[in-house]
């Protein structure tokens, strides 16, 4: 089905190149993916053309690969006869920058989700009618989800695990579990 | 005879230039996060002309747990316990859809009882959040009776659940291939005994609620939601099927034994207001509680002795891949998307698609030209619990 689709997107926007990848397992979901600037394009085909139509878009996910991001956008057909769903995808090699179309007039749907996906990891939607954070607050430093995240010691003036307020087993765990650490490298570095 | 107020012609008031140059502007006001009717901690911040609402926007966080974070630094199993934490009114049906994706990917069979056991429960779940939405929802119009009656009955449930499970309202019961715990024969009996008393509450409700004239007058024409809509905004669960349309997961992509069970699907008819507004929401709910006892006594009739957890491997490490799994819960459909590396222990990525979220984001759209009072009958009748919004 997933090969099918490709073709029929790759006919009617040139410009998506899009590539199906087969999941290694069985058991996993395959997906396609598209050319990061031809998304608009394609969303709008997928929802308006009349061989494969997708009339929902249920969630926009974010993945931060490291070395990449990834933009997932899960769409389905809410048809009784014809149910079926795809998992779309944007790849975004710039990392420090992300930058994406926004899909929210194709898909009303995508105004809370990509606003998610901006406040988790820092993906730019061009064209978003309201490029806000939405779970975190306005003036949160950082975006949370990226693998390099690193929490900020203080916030508003409130210190982030302040000494005197930690619990002493949760100290005591945290300091032999870096001691194992510590251990297990120094045997690995031995052999 | 003068009277009183009979003092003549009334003087012609003489118009000032200073307040014909007065600008009339929108007042902006705060709904929650410390609002009776948000349920919970959403604030709505609406611009209103009088009594009518122009905007409303949603601000969201104010419960965020940062549970996606929390969760890539736990292995699969400990992932369980904060996925209650989600939707803590539905937390059992919460557990299966997060089960199910680990399920499919791990490729874990489970024993029959055990499936049927979760159905059992989800069913069960599914009753006691729809008596807890026709409850607050009847209690949001000022009506405190029904709250009353719809927690006597949830409270059942909820003893059940406690036996079996060990808490009452974050459960930690259904594990990764299976239960952690099985029901006893006593038990099973007692649900029996429930479905019947069940049925008969439904009508109380019906006689009480439904069709009550001033809870018709607040719901019915109110806050429409078209089916055109529900796909925009990829509204799902009773929203959709207030709507009209057929739509259930449970039925047109059947998951665990669901096809083997006979039930229907209700959808809103508009036999009081129109197909999409308030009424025909909460009637879809409250009709699917009868549809939910049609499955759980097929459920006790199908139960056979055996065992209730599945082979899975002590440390559960995951092939490299991505799955997205669906399942319907109270509110609507829930998607977990997990990603995960080559042996991993903790899950590489997980999203939660959640059905609040979803249609939260549906309010703007609805809002402007309502009356306050029946943006505050909108707003219970997406039956919002904001644990699931802001996750």
């Amino acid at each position: 089905m997933l090969n099918e689709l490709a073709n029929l997107i790759n006919k009617n926007v040139p410009s998506a190149k899009a590539v199906v990848n087969v999941a290694a397992e069985a058991k996993a979901d395959s997906s396609i993916t598209v050319d990061a600037s031809s998304i608009h394009a394609v969303a709008k085909f997928l929802r308006n053309n009349s061989e494969m139509p997708f009339n929902a878009l249920q969630c926009v996910s974010g993945v931060d690969y490291v070395e990449w991001m990834e933009v997932c956008y899960m769409l389905a057909n809410f048809d009784v006869n014809a149910p079926h769903e795809l998992i779309l995808k944007v790849k975004l090699t710039d990392r420090v920058n992300p930058t994406v179309d926004s899909i929210v007039d194709v898909y009303a749907a995508a105004n809370f989700q990509e606003r998610e996906v901006y406040d988790m990891f820092g993906v730019t939607f061009k064209n978003h009618p309201d490029h806000r954070r939405i779970l975190c607050p306005d003036d949160w430093e950082g975006f949370p989800l990226r693998k390099d995240y690193v929490y900020p010691k203080n916030y508003n003036g409130m210190e982030v695990f302040p000494d005197n307020k930690m619990n002493f087993e949760d100290r005591e765990f945290i300091v032999r579990q870096d001691m194992i650490k510590k251990a297990q490298e120094a045997s690995s570095t031995k052999q | 005879m003068q009277t009183r107020w009979d003092v003549g012609e009334p003087e012609k008031p003489t118009i000032n230039k200073d307040t014909e140059q007065l600008k009339s502007e929108l007042l902006r006001l705060n709904m929650g996060p410390q609002h009776p009717a948000t349920h919970g901690v959403l604030r709505i911040e609406i611009w209103t002309d009088s009594e009518i609402v122009a905007h409303a926007i949603p601000h969201l966080g104010y419960l965020h747990r940062c549970m996606e974070k929390h969760s890539e630094n736990l292995d699969y199993r400990g992932v369980i316990p904060f996925v209650d934490r989600l939707d803590y009114l539905a937390s059992m049906n919460m557990e299966w859809g997060y089960a199910m994706a680990i399920e499919k990917m791990l490729g874990t069979e489970v024993p029959r009882r055990a499936e049927l056991l979760r159905i059992l429960t989800a069913e069960l779940q599914r009753i006691a959040s729809h008596l807890m939405a026709f409850g607050t929802y009847a209690l949001d119009l000022g009506a405190f009776t029904p709250f009353l009656y719809a927690f006597e009955e949830r409270e059942k449930i909820l003893r059940l659940f406690e036996e079996v499970s060990g808490a009452r309202l974050l459960y930690n019961y259904i594990w990764i291939g299976g239960l952690w715990n099985d029901w006893t024969d006593d038990q099973i009996a007692r649900v029996s005994q429930f479905c019947d008393n069940m049925e008969e509450e439904a009508k109380k409700y019906h006689d009480l609620v439904s069709m009550n004239k001033i809870f018709v007058q607040r719901t019915a024409n109110v806050g429409i939601m078209s089916v055109q809509d529900c796909f925009d905004y990829g509204a799902t669960g009773p929203i959709l099927r207030g709507a009209g349309y057929k739509w259930d997961l449970r039925k047109n992509k059947p998951y665990s034994l669901y096809n083997e069970f006979d039930f229907d699907v209700p959808v809103g008819t508009g036999e009081v207001g129109v197909p999409g507004d308030c009424w025909n929401r909460y009637i879809v709910r409250m009709k699917e509680v009868i549809e939910s006892i049609k499955i759980i006594r097929q459920v006790i009739e199908k139960l056979e002795p055996g065992s209730i957890m599945g082979k899975v491997p002590k440390i559960i490490k995951l092939p490299e891949g991505e799955i997205y799994s669906r399942s319907e819960c109270p509110r609507g459909e829930l998607g977990f998307h997990l990603v995960s590396k080559a042996d991993g222990k903790t899950p590489y990525r997980l999203k939660v698609k959640s059905p609040c979220f979803t249609h939260t984001s549906m309010l703007p759209h609805v809002a402007p030209g309502q009356m306050i009072a029946d943006f505050v009958a909108t707003v219970g009748s997406i039956d919002i619990v904001l644990g699931e919004v802001d996750r």
